[in-house]
């Protein structure tokens, strides 16, 4: 008796730690899925759904918004210590940044931000305002 | 037969120094394009984000800096377009990758440095027995 009810508890609980681990996995598939699905919706909803005026008034706001996104990118990038000042003039030359940087940076702004930068416009970009601009022309074109 | 395809497109020499770095920028982009699916394919979003991998190729290129011969650069750049086509055409499995580009950074592969000036037997030497 003592033998066959370890058998079976020994043969149940493998299938159950099995089962397990799928579903948690499934899980947070669908909820990644869920969150990205749902900011982008709100983000072109926000768009589309403003009167003139005031889209206006939020493409300068994202401007601001773009702007620090591109900071923090840039930080993180370059591994820049917490208290260098990065600002809309600072020059990627100036904050130490190589070429391969550049282009590294250009890169992650695309991951970030969800759009492609084409090989000539990457190379006028020189500082942090400069990437702020395109992202925000791109958004909009991509956007209309 | 996509091999073989493959196989014909080796582009010409470059002609100067800049063509080569422009070139070596096209492949970094291209690279960082193929990220993505990459990690589709071999199923690492456990393990690594983009922008560690990005990383990770970036130092690869950076660790030829110093070289200023476009054919050099040009040979280079034919070994890292092959590379990539291997990861994109799943011609590796899925530890080939992590081992090299994911925990290759701590420890796992031998990250000798570049020594030009270096002779064959001094570099053995430094070598020592490992592989």
């Amino acid at each position: 008796m003592a033998h066959s009810l370890a058998a079976a508890a020994s043969s149940f609980s493998p299938p159950a730690a099995r089962r397990r681990l799928p579903g948690q996995v499934t899980n947070v598939i669908s909820r990644r899925s869920s969150v990205s699905f749902n900011s982008q919706r709100i983000s072109f909803m926000s768009i589309r759904s403003r009167p003139s005026q005031l889209r206006f008034k939020i493409c300068c706001s994202a401007k601001k918004e773009t702007v620090d996104k591109v900071c923090n990118i840039v930080k993180t990038q370059l591994a820049l210590p917490e208290g260098t000042a990065v600002t809309g003039e600072s020059k990627f030359s100036e904050l130490g940044a190589d070429s391969l940087d550049t282009v590294e940076i250009v890169m992650g702004l695309e991951e970030e931000f969800n759009i492609t930068v084409d090989e000539t416009s990457a190379q006028d970009i020189a500082t942090v305002q400069d990437a702020a601009n395109l992202i925000e022309k791109l958004v909009l074109e991509k956007a209309a | 037969m996509a091999f073989t395809m493959r196989a014909v497109k080796v582009p010409p020499n470059s002609a100067s120094l800049e063509e080569a770095r422009h070139r070596v920028f096209d492949f970094f982009r291209q690279a960082c394009r193929a990220i993505p699916s990459i990690m589709e394919i071999y199923n690492l979003d456990d393990v690594v984000t983009p922008s560690q991998l990005r990383s990770t190729i970036a130092k690869e290129i950076r660790k030829n800096q110093g070289v200023t011969n476009p054919k050099v650069i040009d040979m280079l750049l034919f070994k890292g377009m092959e590379e990539l086509g291997n990861i994109t055409e799943h011609a590796k499995q899925r530890h080939h990758v992590i081992g090299q580009y994911v925990v290759g950074q701590k420890g796992l592969v031998q990250d000798m440095e570049k020594d030009q000036g270096s002779s064959d037997f001094l570099k053995k030497f430094y070598t020592s027995n490992y592989s």
